[in-house]
């Protein structure tokens, strides 16, 4: 009866892995399989599964729309950040004291902020990803480039709680805190560069363009897309004299029949 | 022959034991000895290819019997095409499992 037990617990563990919309027939074709299995044999048996729901997530055909977190508008980027750099600043304060940390208090607050933006000024040489603006023909009007570098030093500034709480928890500065620091950095340029110059939202719809063989007569890379239509970015794979920043190219108001069209089937599909 | 799909050894093995009537997934491993992690997932993706099809045996057979309903595989024609040109890419599949050596079962 525990084996029983133990068998069930590793194919419903294992279901989890498996695509919500085959889940159900999943676990049936599992589970009555099971019944035939010799018992010295169902352990291993079940572990298989892991194998085979894992293979079945890659390879679903119709795969479930994503409903967690969209960090696609900007405005959803900064709400999350803002979250996230409330709640890790109420863990500041609720941590107990560490050795060589005093116990943080509501009003150290702010000074552990700029500490912190003064200690990742440091570390930006660090962050490779550093990458401003996409090269462009077209200049972007003086709005729009304030708009976003608005944006990034509001992710630049709601990081740093973040980047506190972790010095809080972790202690004294450690390799494993410069790390994480280096990483959010550079997740903060990162995401900056993909996205439209325009309205500031995520790029979409990544393309492979070109092959490695054409390196000598065109660029190979890829080409991403802005969901409203404002243009593509196009990012070569090798950095090139030519193509040292990736280019910008902007769509006119031609284009935007065929991206209000799209947006909208896609708001009907229920994105 | 240039438009069958060449098979690995092991997708030939699990095509031979279906042809031959191990139409379960426990089936095929009891009979290739292969993992049930590398017999369900080659199945499944045999069946996206076409080479096989699957359905669940009737509940009502399943209820008469006392036992769970299975799932079983079949052969669809172009999966006995890979398997024929398998058989001769693979000349000792055919010992692997036989028709006789079920129905015997």
């Amino acid at each position: 009866m525990k084996s029983e037990w133990l068998h069930y617990s590793i194919l419903r563990a294992a279901s989890l892995l498996a695509p919500g919309n085959q889940r159900a027939e999943w676990v049936q074709e599992w589970q009555s399989e099971l019944w035939y299995i010799r018992p010295r044999q169902a352990t291993l048996f079940c572990l298989g599964s892991f194998r085979d729901a894992f293979w079945l997530r890659r390879n679903n055909p119709n795969p479930v729309k994503r409903t967690g977190i969209h960090l696609d508008s900007p405005l959803s980027c900064l709400a999350l950040l803002a979250t996230l750099a409330a709640v890790s600043l109420c863990i500041a304060v609720c941590l107990p004291a560490q050795d060589a940390i005093a116990p943080v208090r509501a009003g150290d607050l702010p000074r552990g902020c700029v500490s912190m933006l003064v200690f990742s000024w440091l570390l930006i040489p660090a962050t490779v990803a550093v990458g401003w603006a996409p090269a462009s023909r077209y200049r972007t009007p003086w709005h729009r480039r304030l708009c976003r570098g608005i944006f990034l030093a509001l992710k630049i500034a709601l990081i740093h709680p973040l980047m506190f709480c972790a010095f809080v928890a972790l202690g004294p500065i450690t390799p494993v805190f410069i790390l994480a620091c280096i990483l959010a950095l550079r997740w903060v340029f990162a995401d900056q560069r993909r996205r439209c110059p325009v309205c500031l939202r995520l790029l979409t719809k990544p393309v492979r363009i070109g092959t490695p063989s054409q390196t000598f007569l065109e660029w190979y890379g890829a080409e991403s897309t802005c969901s409203r239509g404002h243009g593509l970015l196009h990012t070569s794979e090798i950095s090139a004299s030519y193509a040292q920043k990736s280019q910008w190219l902007c769509l006119d108001g031609s284009w935007s029949g065929l991206f209000s069209a799209a947006a909208n089937s896609a708001a009907k599909s229920g994105r | 022959m240039a438009d069958s799909p060449r098979l690995s050894h092991t997708s030939a093995m699990i095509l031979q034991a279906i042809d031959a009537g191990h139409i379960y997934g426990y089936t095929v491993m009891e009979v290739t000895g292969l993992p049930s992690g590398t017999v369900y997932p080659a199945l499944r993706r045999m069946e996206r290819d076409q080479l096989i099809r699957s359905k669940w045996e009737r509940q009502s057979i399943a209820d008469a019997e006392l036992r769970p309903s299975r799932k079983y595989y079949k052969l669809s024609r172009s999966g006995e095409a890979a398997l024929e040109a398998s058989r001769k890419r693979y000349p000792l599949l055919a010992k692997l499992a036989s028709k006789e050596g079920v129905a015997n079962r």
